[in-house]
């Protein structure tokens, strides 16, 4: 006989399929209706880069919140589908809430079975590594901000319309790194 | 006592997304996805009317007296000359095949961004103002009336789509949407209201000839750069020469790569190209630009900045014109140039000099892209080439909309690189040749201020990049268009930040074996080749003095 953890577990591991489809439906259905039904129906990844990311990402996350080892892995599951929702049309909440949704779907699909098995208290650590889950998509969400910043402003230093006269912007950038370089290196540069 | 608030209501979180018909949904024009207007003396240069300052996040747009009247006039003389436009208008049966092939819905998510629905904006004032059916149905008949607020709606969607067009492909009447975004931009040019990454190029190149305001010193000055670092790296000193009369060859590239990484390089593998073979040539500081964004303004506009091409070539006394990797000028070029100007008499059916092959297919038109000419080149066995140079690259071709949608050229890259690389993997088909996604920054859209946007827009190309990335270790993403080469890395940054962009000809240049070269160690970009790094760097002391 096993410990609760694992019976838990194993509870969680036989409707995997069932709390993971609702999953997607519901982030599928955090889009507009016409775009929902599309998310849906079209299974080909490349046709549907939005459904790609939400399938590629909440299957193995599942994996790694019910019993997973890894926190790099954690972040890696979580990445593609928090990096789309960072730059659509969602506030900062709804772009990471979709993580939260599990907690619901657990409850209303299982909930009885767990405290029928006398597995209440176990299933508190689960909700907990799904909040843990829903803070590292905050820092994913807050990193793809900075990287679309950071885009905008190297976007924004290497136009080519902020030199007026005479200099080919990327050969000064590039003799610039190069000096820079140098001097890292102790050397003494000259810039001709 | 206060009602206890609901989870949900604490947060303030909205999962729900609006639910009724698109057009009882209000626009809303947030930062990260719209443009900057255009600035009104850019917009007087070239004497484009209703020149005025505003803003798209202000209610009051300070729009022209009798805006409307403008915008509807524009409409019905636009429907009476493009027969197309008034069969667009006519005969969608809204069937959304089109629906989930932009990239823009596909990475946005926004239905509205369905090309049939960014057709309906338009389609709808059609309905509700020019027919009858509309004008006493309105809404039963999909019909609306022209508001403040639809107009503001028309201008954030027709400047959310890159004229691709992908949709046009699956479209079983052939409505191309991407005329409509063009008819779209040119009544909202009657108002003042295009934004200004267009307004700005498309008034350097009537002042300057090209996009970046670059006056001739500059625009050499900057070649001679490039030439300096081919010296660098290459050990070659090249000469080209400039506006010279009686070349036998005109070369029009976009301004794009004579400035900014990493249009530089392909370039410069332009020129070590032409020095190779001993092409007899000439670059012109006047006919200096080959993209047109005044095609992204009006048919009309994008006719005046055209007409240079074939000038230059008459005052040079060119017998035809050479035209490097671009995107749009293509389409320009290839579908409008030779009835938008007249050909000049003196100039000939384009044969290459080197291999001799008559460029039929350029035969009206007297312009042949690059990659036709150097696939005939190589097929020829006229380039001496060391496709090992390239082997820490592993290649990806990104297909152009407007050289593959607009001109049929998918083999000729393809064939280039599998000539110049020894890696190369394709995308999937569904992303690639006639079916290509846009790299989501086309048309103008390339400003910084609407990343947003271009980032969704870049969505379903990364995906597919991503995928070979993830498959077979692809860093490399080759194309054929200045914008790509612009753009492509600031998505990539986003999306699968170990792909790199270039030009075709920039690789063929790393591949290319020149008489009197140096050790070759180092790349165009001044990277040093894995595996070719010198034995001794003896000399390095002495530089530095």
């Amino acid at each position: 006989m096993g410990s609760g953890i694992e019976k838990l577990r194993d509870l969680l591991e036989q409707k995997k399929g069932d709390i993971v489809e609702e999953w997607i439906r519901r982030i599928q259905h955090t889009y507009p209706e016409e775009t929902a039904s599309f998310l849906e129906e079209e299974g080909n990844q490349f046709a549907n880069p939005i459904g790609a990311s939400i399938n590629q990402s909440v299957w193995p996350l599942y994996d790694e919140i019910i019993s997973g080892h890894d926190s790099d892995n954690l972040y890696k599951c979580l990445d593609y589908l928090i990096r789309v929702r960072a730059v659509q049309d969602f506030a900062p909440t709804a772009a990471v809430a979709v993580v939260n949704f599990l907690k619901d779907i657990i409850r209303e699909k299982i909930l009885d079975d767990i405290e029928s098995q006398g597995l209440f208290r176990e299933y508190l650590s689960v909700e907990r590594r799904i909040d843990n889950a829903m803070l590292a998509a905050f820092d994913i969400y807050m990193k793809c901000r900075e990287r679309v910043w950071e885009i905008r402003h190297n976007d924004i230093t290497q136009r080519p319309f902020i030199l007026s006269g005479g200099m080919c912007a990327s050969y000064m950038l590039r003799r610039g790194k190069k000096h820079l370089e140098k001097m890292k290196c102790g050397k003494n540069p000259s810039l001709n | 006592m206060a009602k206890e608030l609901t989870p949900q209501e604490m947060l303030r979180i909205d999962l729900s997304p609006p639910t009724q018909d698109w057009m009882d949904i209000p626009v809303e024009i947030k930062p990260g996805i719209y443009c900057y207007p255009a600035k009104p003396e850019k917009i007087e240069i070239v004497g484009m009317p209703n020149p005025h300052e505003w803003n798209p996040l202000d209610d009051d747009w300070n729009l022209p007296e009798g805006w409307k009247e403008t915008f509807l006039e524009g409409m019905r003389e636009r429907l009476d000359k493009h027969r197309s436009f008034k069969i667009f208008m006519d005969i969608c049966v809204r069937c959304g095949a089109c629906a989930d092939k932009c990239h823009f819905f596909l990475g946005s998510g926004d239905p509205k961004n369905m090309p049939v629905v960014r057709g309906e904006l338009i389609r709808s004032i059609y309905r509700g103002e020019f027919t009858k059916a509309g004008k006493i149905l309105g809404r039963l008949a999909g019909g609306r009336k022209l508001t403040e607020e639809v107009l503001k709606e028309i201008w954030s969607y027709m400047f959310q789509c890159t004229e691709c067009r992908r949709c046009s492909l699956f479209c079983p009447y052939g409505i191309d949407t991407a005329e409509i975004t063009i008819i779209g931009r040119e009544l909202l040019n009657l108002l003042g209201l295009n934004i200004n990454w267009i307004q700005e190029p498309v008034a350097n190149c009537y002042e300057t000839g090209n996009h970046l305001g670059l006056l001739p010193h500059t625009f050499v000055q900057n070649i001679e750069f490039l030439l300096m670092d081919i010296e660098e790296f290459v050990g070659i000193k090249i000469e080209p020469s400039f506006n010279r009369k009686g070349a036998e060859i005109l070369f029009i590239t976009p301004s794009g790569d004579v400035f900014a990484e990493p249009g530089i390089y392909t370039l410069m593998g332009y020129l070590m190209i032409f020095e190779h073979i001993g092409l007899d040539y000439t670059w012109s500081t006047y006919a200096c630009e080959g993209g047109n964004f005044g095609f992204f303004t009006s048919l009309e506009m994008a006719q005046r900045l055209n007409a240079k091409m074939y000038h230059e070539a008459e005052r040079l006394g060119v017998k035809w014109i050479l035209g490097g990797e671009c995107g749009h000028m293509w389409r320009v070029v290839h579908q409008y140039m030779n009835t938008f100007n007249k050909p000049v008499p003196t100039m000939e059916e384009p044969v290459s000099p080197i291999t001799g092959t008559k460029f039929e297919n350029a035969k009206s038109l007297k312009m042949v892209h690059m990659s036709e000419f150097t696939a005939d080149l190589i097929k020829h066995g006229k380039l001496n080439l060391d496709p090992s140079r390239n082997d820490h690259y592993k290649v990806t071709f990104h297909d152009s909309c407007n050289p593959s949608r607009g001109m049929g050229m998918f083999e000729e890259p393809r064939y280039i690189i599998k000539n110049v690389c020894n890696h190369f993997y394709e995308m999937p088909e569904n992303t690639i040749r006639e079916q290509t996604f846009c790299c989501g920054s086309g048309s103008g859209l390339n400003a910084g201020e609407n990343m947003e946007l271009r980032l969704r827009g870049g969505l379903p190309r990364a995906n597919a990049a991503k995928y070979v990335h993830e498959k077979y270790g692809v860093n490399m993403l080759a194309n054929v268009c200045a914008i790509d080469r612009a753009v492509l890395p600031a998505s990539m940054e986003y999306w699968c930040p170990e792909m790199q962009v270039a030009g075709v000809s920039e690789l063929v240049a790393n591949a290319l074996i020149m008489e009197g070269e140096g050790p070759r160690t180092m790349n165009l970009r001044g990277e040093e080749i894995p595996g070719r790094a010198p034995a001794e760097e003896e000399s390095e002391g002495n530089e530095d003095v």
